[in-house]
């Protein structure tokens, strides 16, 4: 397989791959800030090597480097690879019947173009400075080169606008391959949700991230050309620049960021629930269009990150308005996930569960930022763990699980190998309770008033008595990086002699199992399926009848029904209905 | 200028830290110390119990859906009724219009009467001015003296030692001459940020007397963990003390040459 293939399988597998390593490297980053704030200053076991002149001791520059690459790497480099580069570009063509995205070389180019950030990241890491420490906000004036000089951020910075590029890459190949490439009567309400789902989050690639590289290219001229676009208005430099201006498209992008994070995963969780509790999912038009929803609002809301910064009143009860209202498609949404399982016929295989757990850490998730999302609840709760744990638990431990969930389920299909059950559904399982325990525990700390990115927060005396309950999170930190290995185990196992697996292990009806083997072909179909159905035909009498099945394949003619029924009609290709 | 060795804070025990580790599993906001902050606390404990009532009936539902119906011998064919349908959007609409009606109402009667009413430091004449200069990694407080106006001979300015009347309006203006810093007080349900550039505004009566701490909330850099100050609420005769003494000393040793020292500005109308 040459590196350079631009068939989206092997885009993807690339992606999976580099998405994986960076990964662990974000976790093991993570663990350093735990055993920080649980051992203040003792040196890390194993880690003197990287550290000799602290003996392996974080001191507070490495401990700024170390929470600022850690949310840059999982962002850029782990999750969004993870759900976009690796399951999106897997599952998107196959899903919709086409036989690769619209187009093969920019797919591949992007994952270059990322690729070199992921170098350049790893990079940053052996240079004297050491690597970004802004933040992975990187407000400015503090991430101009007058207050954190050094190539490290330079580089970093760059890496970012890579990550950015290749995800405006993919997002705007997957929009253009959705709208154009759908097979023959792959309308656009018989997508699977998971489609639906990736869509919305391309779509809000295509417009937000832009906003991002702007921000970005203007921080970098202002750190290497000697412009003042944030720099200024520092008494101390003196000029006409603002550092707010930043702040502002910062978010404009930063919000949209977290629903693309998770709109993947909610798509998935909407088919699988449907899949696995082998019944249609309830109110599919509605679950889409609150998806749609949600993805219209989350451009508008963004300033509720920025309550605190003096703004304007009427811009504060707007955004705190608008903020609000988000919860309403989402809560749309969840109900239609808890009414999918009512009168099914539960199935607790691993996606399922790990779908499952991420109902229940997103629910946890959106629940804790009810209080966010109104300004005088956010104030004592702006800036400490409180807000930590609420998005660790909606974009860090739900888009975990839902990237498990997809990858527990098309794993057979990516690799033609079945994976062993028993093994993922005790990660994903153990892998929930820990994160509940890990960011219930930022919660709880975030709650009592613990600030975020404290070296030592124990120099505050209020925050003195959160020391056992910092180390008891830490704890579950350190358990959940462990339970890990029940991963890779699997992983490697099962790739070397894990048994083969068919062509629909979980009997359902989608393109990707009904229509193509497992591993698809280079140009995956034997012939361009013709859909006749919805993506959760399950438990039709019809097919219990005839077939003595409860799935139907979405291209599956039942036996008496006009195959060619959409076929007759104009190729549906690109026809928006 | 003022002493600025901050005294250690008297409010929490000495002791070992984890002398209240009790306190840490209760869930509990720092104390509060402000006269208005109850309000935030009041409406947090609702928040609370909305937070537990919907994890319950969300995840309890989906907890007794996958008890119930795990392995059933049928599933329904269908996608939902119409009714059924009508059931989640119903239901979806009642539980937004209550939690966040809530939470709406709550938060704007807190803003309208005092976050965003300034009218109430401004029409104080007992209320206290205080500006805050922020840069890495300290707190730089200017207090305009006898003579009631900033910029003047005898400012007086402390470091990271903040004092203010209880029982009294302090109206502070937060700037920042390096990079964004976050000025906090958890005791007083305070946050605002510091910006390079502009002078952000809000106010705060301490309740009673005590010692409390100032806390940096955004990342300014390596010693940001450090940015720590002290805030002292005295009676206002003791204040009143303090600040004239304070005057005195300063316009002793006012170099009219030294601007670096010399940063303070026209009080900004709200």
């Amino acid at each position: 397989m040459s590196l350079f293939a631009t068939d989206h399988k092997a885009v993807a597998r690339r992606y999976l791959w580099s998405g994986l390593g960076f990964l662990l490297f974000g976790g093991l980053l993570a663990l350093l800030i735990r055993w920080q704030w649980a051992f203040p200053g003792q040196p890390v076991p194993g880690l003197a090597w990287a550290l000799p002149e602290s003996r392996g001791a974080l001191t507070p520059p490495t401990y700024t480097a170390v929470f600022t690459m850690h949310g840059l790497v999982m962002i850029f480099f782990a999750v969004t690879p993870l759900l976009f580069g690796a399951l999106g570009h897997f599952v998107l063509p196959l899903a919709i019947g086409a036989r690769g995205l619209a187009f093969p070389r920019l797919s591949s180019v992007g994952y270059w173009v990322y690729a070199l950030g992921g170098v350049l990241v790893l990079a940053s890491f052996g240079l004297r400075l050491g690597p970004a420490s802004a933040g992975w906000t990187a407000y400015p004036p503090l991430s101009t080169s007058v207050f954190t000089p050094g190539l490290g951020q330079t580089l970093v910075t760059v890496a970012v606008l890579c990550a950015g590029v290749s995800a405006f890459l993919y997002g705007l190949n997957f929009v253009v391959t959705v709208v154009r490439c759908r097979a023959p009567g792959m309308t656009w309400g018989r997508l699977p949700l998971t489609v639906w789902g990736l869509f919305y989050a391309s779509v809000l690639n295509v417009l937000f991230v832009p906003v991002l590289a702007a921000a970005t290219v203007m921080v970098l001229m202002d750190r290497l050309l000697g412009t003042q676009f944030f720099v200024a208005g520092a008494a101390a430099v003196g000029g006409g620049g603002d550092p707010l201006v930043y702040q502002h498209l910062f978010w404009l992008f930063g919000h949209p960021e977290v629903y693309i994070l998770i709109l993947p995963a909610w798509g998935m969780v909407g088919d699988f629930v449907a899949f696995f509790s082998r019944k249609p999912a309830h109110g599919y038009r509605l679950t889409a269009g609150a998806m749609g929803a949600v993805s219209a609002l989350s451009g508008l809301v963004y300033a509720h990150h920025l309550f605190t910064s003096g703004m304007s009143p009427v811009l504060g009860r707007t955004f705190m308005v608008l903020t609000l209202l988000i919860s309403l498609p989402a809560e749309v949404m969840f109900l239609n996930w808890l009414m999918t399982l009512w009168r099914g016929s539960v199935r607790l295989t691993s996606p399922m569960l790990a779908a499952l757990t991420t109902m229940v850490v997103f629910g946890l998730g959106g629940i804790t930022g009810l209080a966010l999302g109104a300004v005088a609840t956010d104030v004592p709760l702006h800036g400490t763990l409180w807000v930590v744990g609420h998005f660790h638990l909606t974009m860090g431990a739900a888009s975990f699980l839902g990237v498990f969930a997809g990858l527990y389920f098309w794993f057979p299909k990516m690799f033609g190998r079945a994976l062993h059950e028993g093994l993922a559904k005790a990660h994903v399982l153990v892998s929930a309770v820990l994160f509940l325990g890990v960011f219930g525990g930022q919660l709880a700390a975030g709650y009592a008033g613990q600030l975020r990115r404290l070296y030592d927060p124990y120099q505050y005396t209020f925050l003195r008595h959160l020391l056992p309950l910092n180390q008891w999170t830490t704890a579950c930190a350190f358990l959940l990086g462990a339970v890990q290995v029940l991963f890779v185990v699997n992983l490697v196992w099962t790739l070397r002699r894990g048994r083969a697996a068919g062509p629909n292990p979980w009997s359902v009806g989608t393109l990707e199992w009904t229509c193509a083997p497992s591993p698809p072909p280079e140009d995956n179909f034997p012939h361009v399926p013709v859909v006749l159905r919805g993506p959760h035909a399950l438990s039709q009498p019809e097919s219990l009848e005839r077939l003595g099945r409860d799935w139907l394949g979405q291209a599956e003619a039942l036996p008496g029904e006009p195959a060619s029924a959409s076929a007759s009609e104009p190729p549906a290709l690109g026809v928006v209905t | 200028m003022s002493d600025s060795s901050p005294r250690p804070v008297v409010e929490a025990p000495a002791g070992s830290p984890r002398g209240d580790a009790s306190r840490a599993w209760t869930l509990s906001l720092p104390e509060d110390a402000s006269t208005h902050g109850h309000r935030i606390d009041a409406l947090l404990g609702w928040s609370h119990r909305f937070e537990a009532g919907l994890a319950l009936v969300a995840l309890g539902w989906l907890a007794v859906a996958v008890w119930r119906f795990r392995g059933a011998r049928r599933a329904a064919s269908d996608g939902g009724t119409r009714r059924s349908r009508a059931w989640v959007l119903g239901l979806a609409l009642s539980v937004f219009l209550v939690v966040d009606g809530t939470l709406l109402v709550g938060s704007e009667g807190y803003l309208r009467d005092v976050l965003w009413n300034l009218e109430v430091p401004a029409k104080d004449p007992r209320t206290v001015r205080i500006e805050i200069n922020a840069h890495q990694w300290s707190w730089e407080a200017r207090y305009a003296g006898a003579d009631g106006r900033f910029g003047t001979a005898d400012d007086v300015v402390t470091w990271n030692d903040l004092r203010v009347p209880a029982g009294v309006p302090v109206w502070v203006q937060v700037v920042s001459t390096d990079v964004v810093h976050g000025f906090s007080l958890p005791h007083f349900r305070v946050k605002l940020d510091a910006i390079p550039g502009r002078v952000n505004q809000t106010w705060f009566q301490a309740a009673r007397e005590g010692d409390w701490e100032v806390a940096c909330y955004q990342h300014c850099g390596t010693s940001h963990y450090r940015m720590r100050g002290v805030l002292r609420a005295v009676s206002p005769e003791s204040y009143a003390t303090w600040l004239q003494e304070a005057g005195r000393q300063a316009e002793r040793v006012y170099d009219a040459d030294d601007t670096a020292a010399n940063w303070g500005w026209e009080w900004k109308a709200p």
